[in-house]
């Protein structure tokens, strides 16, 4: 893939991020925060993805992977303790 | 055209379409409020997006970043609906509920 492409997908991505985190600064409650924070993951992903295109090693893939497996759990977890915390 | 090519201009079709549903999930959970319209819009950015991302890995013609990214196509594939049908749950038992939604 031409470099060019990866720079300015790199520095797409970069700044979505930053709208991720005015969107986790804006969220009201708990569960706005987690969705917040899963978008956040998956942009994370993507950079990563995006770094090991650029690179051309597969490290940085496996990092995303370990990273979207964190992402998963914390997020059920949060989920989970709103879940309860509600019926009680 | 030469094979090279023609799959990096399908690499750059794909990553230019994830990016833009990306652009587009995003603005959408900027707008909205009520958080089931967040979690449609976010099962834009975590579901179709990152995986259109991913199938660029084609365009890199190496196989230990190929086979990676088709891990990674699984994984995101099954968690994804997990992680949104949790975050709906919880927020149905807090007694959110759309416009639309009247059981």
């Amino acid at each position: 893939m031409p470099d060019v492409v990866l720079a300015i997908a790199l520095g797409w991505v970069t700044l979505l991020l930053f709208a991720g985190g005015v969107l986790l600064l804006r969220s009201k409650d708990t569960l706005h925060r987690v969705l917040a924070l899963d978008v956040l993951v998956v942009l994370v992903i993507v950079l990563l993805t995006l770094l090991s295109y650029r690179r051309a090693v597969s490290y940085y893939i496996d990092a995303a992977l370990a990273l979207a497996l964190l992402s998963f759990t914390s997020t059920l977890v949060a989920a989970g303790h709103v879940h309860r915390k509600e019926q009680r | 055209m030469t094979g090279s090519a023609i799959l990096d201009v399908i690499a750059i079709v794909l990553l230019a379409a994830g990016l833009g549903l990306t652009t587009i999930g995003l603005y959408g959970m900027l707008r909205m409020d009520a958080i089931m319209h967040q979690l449609h819009a976010a099962g834009l950015i975590t579901g179709p997006a990152v995986i259109l991302v991913l199938l660029a890995s084609i365009a890199t013609g190496r196989a230990a970043i190929i086979t990676s990214a088709a891990l990674v196509i699984l994984f995101v594939l099954i968690t994804s609906p997990l992680s949104a049908h949790a975050i709906a749950q919880a927020a149905r038992r807090r007694g959110d509920r759309t416009d639309e939604d009247d059981d």
